[in-house]
């Protein structure tokens, strides 16, 4: 049975504005996006058939912004050096302890939004959304394994940039 | 598998997106290798603090300007597709059916079955409107003698609480391209809206019945008014209200 637009759409309107807020890092493009991201939802909305609206929706969602913004949608990505993989905190310190004696969930939006988009994105929907990978591979539009590797490489930078705040910022004290 | 290969595949196994096989592998692995079960932890406890990350859910004010763009940019159809879908909210009355069934509105249509169309959308309208009651009373002979001189017509008005149908108010409406009376009555807490105006015709026409956008409507003639009787109560209630209606 066909349903409607309202019905398959709005009850993902929280994801798609949490996704196009992290994309572009700031309220009123991510509101510019959503709602432009809408309309064409609805242009198309009749061959939208049987697949996971939300990840449709996303995925329209991330068409628009990256239409919006091809600037920064595209920067920021390749420089990925292949060098600085192994940045990653020394095994022995728990970081999310380290991160329960900072309280700083600010400290973390911003190590998010310090990462390229890239990595920032299919984390937020993997973390955030709770999103498979197929599906991220869908939205984001790459192949499964590169997924995997960029999620992989996402949560090593996410760490990496933690830690580097942590030295410029509580740990200033320690010395 | 040695610690190197695990390596690369811990966070898609903390991510349940490995082949079983091969996340068992990982598991006997890291089961048994220190270094490794400390770096599985690391990435399990990457993942948590990134969950601590903000999560944004849409502004109230962009809510509601989708609903106007929504409204502004479509079709009358879907205009009434979004009106039901308000409705739907509104009432919580759970019939998602009649949302999905509202973009099958749209079709070219037999005058009788525009009609339905029309009476239907009045009933959505007002409801979501507020504008139910132009004069509102329980009494009929308070109803009754507000519509005079508003239509040129003089509508039958019966109190029906006797038959569990209570009337509460009246309105003008525009059905049809002329004026009407809108009664409305109650049962329960739904609202059943009949729309009457003078139909001089020979053939007396029992009800009608069909649904329409998941509103049931009953529609028929006395031989001088055509009647249009339009709610979402159950069918059984609605032929009811009709039969006490035809004495």
């Amino acid at each position: 049975m066909p349903r409607s637009f309202e019905e398959v759409l709005l009850p993902h309107l929280d994801a798609a504005f949490n996704y196009a807020r992290w994309l572009t890092k700031n309220d009123a493009d991510a509101e510019d996006v959503v709602q432009d991201a809408y309309v064409r939802a609805l242009r198309f909305f009749s061959s939208l058939r049987g697949e996971d609206a939300r990840a449709w929706l996303l995925t329209i969602v991330r068409n628009t912004w990256y239409g919006r913004f091809p600037r920064r949608a595209g920067g920021g990505v390749t420089m990925v050096a292949d060098e600085d993989a192994d940045n990653r905190a020394d095994v022995s310190l728990n970081p999310e302890a380290q991160m329960i004696q900072q309280q700083t969930v600010e400290q973390v939006r911003r190590a998010i939004e310090a990462l390229p988009t890239d990595f920032r994105e299919v984390l937020v929907l993997r973390e955030l959304e709770g999103l498979s990978y197929k599906e991220i591979a869908a939205i984001v539009g790459i192949p499964l394994g590169t997924v995997m590797s960029r999620l992989a490489r996402g949560r090593e930078r996410f760490e990496g940039v933690l830690a580097s705040s942590d030295i410029r910022g509580g740990r200033r004290g320690l010395s | 598998m040695d610690c190197r290969d695990v390596e690369g595949l811990l966070d898609a196994y903390q991510d349940r997106e490995l082949e079983p096989a091969i996340s068992t592998s990982v598991r006997d692995h890291v089961n048994t290798c220190a270094a490794c079960h400390q770096r599985l932890a690391n990435v399990e406890s990457i993942g948590r603090m990134i969950r601590h990350a903000p999560y944004y859910p849409a502004p109230d004010g962009l809510r509601a300007r989708l609903t106007q763009a929504r409204t502004r940019s479509t079709s009358a159809s879907h205009l009434l597709a979004w009106a039901a879908a308000v409705v739907l909210i509104a009432s919580v009355t759970g019939s998602m059916w009649f949302v999905r069934s509202s973009a099958r509105a749209a079709r070219t249509l037999d005058p009788v079955d525009a009609v339905a169309q029309e009476v239907v959308s009045s009933h959505v309208r007002a409801l979501m409107g507020e504008h139910l009651f132009d004069v509102r009373s329980t009494d009929q002979h308070t109803v009754k003698p507000w519509f005079l001189g508003k239509l040129d017509f003089s509508p039958p008005v019966n109190d029906l609480a006797q038959a569990g149908f209570p009337l509460t108010g009246g309105r003008l409406d525009y059905v049809a391209g002329r004026p009407v009376a809108a009664l409305v009555y109650m049962r329960g807490q739904h609202t059943i809206n009949l729309f009457v105006w003078p139909e001089a015709s020979d053939a007396i026409r029992s009800s009608d019945a069909q649904a329409i956008r998941g509103f049931h409507v009953r529609h028929w003639t006395d031989g001088s008014m055509s009647y249009w009787a339009v709610s979402d109560v159950n069918d059984a209630d609605l032929d009811q209200f009709v039969h006490a209606l035809q004495p």
